[in-house]
């Protein structure tokens, strides 16, 4: 087990450590006919819940380096989201389970449960607390299509309101565990989430913010730009393949000003200025495509873990269209330092047309030794198969393997490699699919 | 998980749009609602065994030998209240805490009157 596996698998215990508390408090009987079977499941559905939903909302927070315990920001994020979903669906099924359990009384008595008749204030802030959940969730889950991401990234907020909801309605009814342990498990997670919150909103962000200024936009292809930034004040510090939320402050901009969107920067570690190619994928990245030079940027950051700090063992990477950019930095990086390496890079684009940075990785390659291109058009070759892999890269089982690109890709990509006999632990990907 | 996600939303939905559909299908009237009779403390105090068993609560009356085998803890815990005004009783269960709103619905069920002031 790696270390960012262990500090992962140290969240997974934190979040159901109330759970955990919970099941061995329950009182003899608890299980002992249907009814009371389905009201102590009632409980600890909403215990085991609520404390997932608060270690997410803990590991929400994006704090630069954090996130490198635990494998990078995308790693952590695909927690976030597991820890989202299951505590969603345990406090869907808490005042079920309930109001089941209570209809062994009488069918009035369930719904009583859920629409109680008077004094059900506390009743009432569960419903706000999961009502809440409901709206802020849906667009994760594309419960109505295709969330847009400004508008996702507002719902979201609604989180902390569902949070205090579901504190009080938790304070006002918890009675499985003794005190004073309830109410120190309750206050530690809600504390521990208040100081992600105010550590990462505020004393963070400040911490990690640079300004920069637009020095020049090169046009690798029509639909991609690589800005030349020059910092205003201090300058960030980062290593090949991480990446940074930028936010364009040129008033000109269609669309975008002030928004932060996540993007890998593209330059070497130790260069002048900080690169970052962006392509046109969505209304704020097509935008940015006219950002006048002269103008300011805030970058956030920096963020991820995808190459790791040693990196002697031999290597190979695949790279989709625009998801070359952490590959093209490393490239950057190892020609400055120019030692011999073990790498091999697998480009897969649709046609040479469309090859982004093609001259100068190959330049760069011949001035590395040890290091391969191998172009893949999808024209020629068609999808990438074990077949290409294995011709170009015959030892691939028994080297590190990195992927960045499209979800497809990425998905062929793991197919193929982990097909060809690579162990899982040895495949590395970054995914931009932060929804 | 977008899919179970998504499944398990509709299916929340499904089952409490069910059970309030049955509720208001229902003909039966909730037992509560017939409860006009008025007990003093002195008559409560006559049913005071788990198989006869009356309790005063917050200004009602309840029978409760009906709901006695169905109660979390063992039948004797019930059972001291048995004849008394057991207010008490229902706001301090285990850990000092009162019973859930869910625990005071249910309740309802079993009552027979008011208490006389």
């Amino acid at each position: 087990m790696t270390k960012t596996m262990i500090a992962r698998a140290l969240l997974w215990v934190l979040a159901l450590m109330p759970l955990l508390a919970a099941a061995i408090a329950l009182p003899e009987g608890s299980f002992r006919n249907g009814a009371a079977a389905l009201s102590s499941l009632g409980r600890l559905t909403a215990i085991g819940g609520l404390g997932m939903f608060l270690v997410a909302a803990i590991v929400s927070f994006r704090i630069p380096g954090f996130d490198r315990v635990f494998g990078g920001l995308t790693t952590l994020w695909q927690t976030h989201h597991l820890l989202g979903a299951w505590a969603f669906l345990l406090l869907l099924a808490h005042p079920l389970l309930l109001a089941l359990a209570a209809t062994d009384i009488s069918l009035a008595a369930g719904v009583a449960v859920l629409l109680p008749k008077s004094g059900g204030t506390a009743t009432w802030l569960g419903w706000g607390a999961l009502l809440a959940m409901m709206a802020f969730l849906a667009p994760s889950f594309a419960f109505f299509g295709r969330p847009h991401y400004q508008r996702w990234k507002w719902l979201h907020r609604l989180s902390g309101v569902a949070a205090v909801l579901a504190l009080a309605h938790t304070f006002m009814l918890a009675r499985t565990l003794p005190e004073p342990w309830d109410t120190l498990m309750w206050v530690t997670l809600a504390a521990a989430a208040l100081a992600a919150l105010g550590y990462g909103l505020v004393l963070s962000r400040r911490a990690n913010r640079y300004r920069y200024q637009v020095a020049e936009v090169a046009r690798p292809a029509n639909n991609v730009v690589e800005l030349s930034l020059v910092p205003e004040g201090r300058a960030l510090s980062y290593q090949a393949g991480q990446f940074v939320y930028l936010s364009p402050l040129d008033p000109g901009l269609a669309a975008g000003c002030g928004e932060e969107h996540p993007y890998t920067l593209s330059s070497a570690p130790g260069e002048p200025v900080l690169r970052i190619a962006i392509k046109d994928l969505g209304d704020a990245s097509r935008a940015i495509q006219t950002i006048a030079t002269g103008t300011e940027v805030r970058i956030t950051g920096p963020y991820g873990a995808f190459f790791p700090d040693r990196d002697d063992a031999p290597e190979l990477w695949i790279a989709g269209g625009i998801g070359i950019t952490p590959f093209l930095a490393r490239t950057r990086a190892l020609a400055q330092r120019g030692r011999a390496v073990n790498i091999q890079l697998i480009y897969c684009v649709q046609d040479q047309a469309r090859t982004l940075f093609g001259e100068e990785l190959t330049r760069l390659a011949a001035t590395i030794p040890g290091f391969v291109i191998t172009l893949h058009y999808f024209y020629r070759d068609g999808p990438l198969d074990g077949d290409f892999v294995r011709y170009h890269c015959p030892d691939v089982s028994s080297r590190q393997v990195y992927v960045c690109g499209p979800t497809p890709l990425l998905d062929l990509a793991r197919q193929v490699v982990l097909g060809a006999g690579l162990p899982r632990a040895r495949f590395h990907s970054e995914e931009f699919n932060l929804l | 998980m977008k899919k179970l996600c998504y499944s398990a939303f509709i299916a929340f939905w499904s089952s409490i749009a069910t059970l309030l559909a049955v509720q208001v299908m229902a003909t039966d009237s909730p037992a509560g609602e017939q409860a006009t009779a008025t007990f003093t403390l002195e008559e409560v105090a006559a049913h005071a065994s788990a198989n006869d068993c009356w309790a005063a609560i917050a200004g009602g009356v309840y029978d409760l030998p009906p709901y006695l085998p169905k109660h979390p803890t063992p039948p004797a815990i019930l059972a001291a209240w048995c004849g008394q005004e057991a207010t008490e009783g229902m706001r301090t269960k285990g850990y000092g805490r009162d019973h859930s709103p869910m625990a005071w619905e249910m309740l309802e069920a079993y009552r027979i009157g008011d208490l006389a002031e």
